[in-house]
């Protein structure tokens, strides 16, 4: 069973703009696996994503150009040490299926030292980022967790794989996994994970659960202390987080292991472990 | 666009740091070519086996790049892992991953061993010293306190997060001991052709030149470290310890504080079995040599 993905991404990465056009096979023989670009002619000229696609990818690339900008524009109260923004269109095909997807991802660090902002997209999203960035400038001491604290859905995202299990979510149908199985809306528990996620050709699948969202329950208490930004990547459900209550901004660090709410409100989906959607949690 | 972009981030200057190689957009354009084949094995038994080609032509900050194959590139590559395949045959109970990288500026071959969880990186010539040096050292229980004195070359990983990549990130000077002399030159580097290119070190040679040196009583001693890291931000270094006399620990530490406990060093640069070092998601052999030294402080 051979995997074959045809792709084509544009990437800005801190001010360098680099275009990939790729195609690449996989396979698993008797417990080997086997990744290699694909044996015909130049990649230039094998590229076949759909036409209509391409055109989309190139009005995006503009675009994308233009956000950069603009969200550079957005930051004005404070660094930017890293920025990475991509925009990439893929042909997957394996065991009979053939499918097509898109995918954009924006990665900003922030910086106001001893602080860094970590941000995680799957959209340009100017608005989170000059919030952010703002909240980060006027941020004071560290101070011990509030009792009571949301987390804003970009935060919550980043959560939610290390409570699976632990949290009701499910998995959300829509789309086929790395083997081309349809992946189908589950309850997402303990068990194996019935789909597999393959985030490169050279990367051997595994499995994992897919697009994951808590379900809604409990009551948000919007008065209640916010968490808008991640300050390190988490660890387990530890989240060192930048947190706003009124006026004041300050880094703290809240165990995420016990959940009192889940909005009901229309999740958003991260670029978080095999798809994350976030959604204003209490925790 | 992508000059606009340029210009919009140096008249911000709200981005840290702009890529040196950008300072070139006005410079012709410059091809890349890699193929790489990368194994790995377990136990004797090969499981995964990758090959990568492609060109990446970079025109001022703009960047094309495709897997077009350089056929020369390509059996350079198949010729130099059968010869390291062959160098780590008998290493029946290891992991090990193999990586061949062809450019045209030559071939490079590493690889990582790890035996009961413990791993160094080297190359098919020292792989059969380094395997057995895997096998040698022990942790100990020794209570965590007292000078360090770093062997097998060890040091350089200090080194290499608290000179190097410091240097990397431009950072402010430190006072180094004056008997000391670092040899960590940067140059454009990138894992692949999908990579932006960056000033990465090639290789790190720490030396001394009438260093003093007296064996500290008590003391903690280094064999092997697991890994290390620099925060261009905080400017403080981290560096565990996979291998010593007190087993595994952290140090976590400023830049000025770990040149401050520099107390002492003997002898030639010892090759430690090998760094990868990443950087921006781009892992790249870094060769590192240190002498015997001894730090005072850090724990």
């Amino acid at each position: 069973m051979t995997y074959r993905k045809v792709g084509r991404v544009v990437r800005y990465e801190n001010g360098t703009r680099i275009s990939i056009s790729e195609i690449g096979e996989a396979s698993e023989e008797d417990g080997v696996f086997h990744a290699r670009p694909a044996v015909e002619g130049p990649a230039q000229t094998r590229v076949s994503v759909p036409h209509s696609a391409l055109a989309d990818l190139e009005t995006f690339v503009a675009e994308t150009g233009a956000n950069v900008a603009q969200t550079l524009l957005s930051v004005r109260s404070g660094r930017i040490e890293r920025f990475i923004a991509s925009a990439g269109i893929a042909t997957h095909e394996i065991n009979g299926s053939r499918w097509t997807e898109e995918s954009r991802r924006v990665h900003i660090s922030l910086v106001n030292a001893p602080l860094r902002a970590l941000i995680d997209l799957a959209s340009f999203d100017v608005e989170i980022v000059a919030k952010i960035a703002d909240a980060l400038a006027r941020a004071g001491g560290e101070r011990d967790s509030p009792k009571r604290i949301r987390l804003a859905p970009n935060v919550s995202a980043a959560l939610l794989p290390s409570l699976i299990g632990e949290l009701a979510m499910e998995q959300t149908g829509g789309g086929f996994d790395g083997r081309g199985r349809p992946i189908e809306t589950r309850a997402v528990t303990h068990d194996p994970p019935p789909n597999w996620y393959r985030p490169g050709y050279a990367v051997r699948p595994l499995r994992a659960w897919m697009n994951i969202r808590a379900l809604p329950f409990g009551r948000i208490d919007h008065d209640a202390p916010i968490a808008i930004a991640l300050l390190e990547p988490v660890h387990g459900t530890s989240l060192r987080v930048l947190c706003v209550d009124g006026d004041d901004v300050f880094p703290t660090t809240v165990d995420g292991s016990h959940i009192a709410a889940v909005s009901r409100e229309e999740p958003v989906w991260y670029p978080y472990a095999a798809g994350s959607f976030g959604v204003e949690m209490m925790l | 666009m992508a000059q606009t972009l340029l210009s919009v981030l140096v008249r911000l200057e709200t981005i840290e740091k702009i890529n040196p190689l950008l300072l070139g957009a006005v410079m012709p354009p410059t091809t890349f070519s890699i193929a790489s084949r990368d194994e790995l094995w377990l136990r004797g038994a090969l499981i995964e086996s990758r090959l990568m080609h492609g060109v990446a032509t970079q025109h001022g900050d703009a960047i094309e790049a495709s897997d077009a194959r350089d056929d020369e590139l390509v059996h350079a590559c198949d010729r130099a892992i059968d010869a390291a395949r062959a160098a780590v045959a008998s290493f029946r109970d290891a992991r090990l991953r193999i990586v061949v990288r062809a450019t045209h500026d030559g071939i490079e071959t590493t690889m990582t061993i790890a035996v009961d969880g413990v791993s160094v990186v080297t190359t098919p010539s020292d792989a059969l010293a380094d395997y057995e040096l895997l096998h040698r050292v022990r942790n100990g229980s020794a209570p965590l306190r007292g000078a360090i004195v770093w062997q097998n070359g060890s040091a350089a990983v200090l080194l290499h997060e608290a000179f190097g990549h410091a240097n990397e990130h431009d950072a402010a000077p430190v006072t180094w001991p004056s008997w000391l002399s670092i040899d960590a030159p940067l140059a454009s580097r990138r894992e692949t052709f999908r990579d932006v290119p960056l000033m990465r070190m090639t290789h790190l040679i720490a030396r001394q030149t009438n260093a003093p040196f007296v064996m500290p009583d008590e003391r903690i001693e280094v064999q092997l470290v697991a890994g290390g890291a620099y925060d261009p931000m905080t400017d403080v270094v981290t560096v565990d310890v996979a291998v010593s006399s007190a087993g595994p620990f952290t140090i976590r530490r400023s830049r000025a504080e770990i040149a401050a406990s520099l107390a002492g060093a003997s002898g030639e640069p010892i090759r430690y079995p090998g760094v990868i070092c990443s950087r921006e998601g781009q892992e790249l052999y870094v060769a590192s040599h240190a002498p015997l030294m001894i730090t005072d402080g850090l724990l």
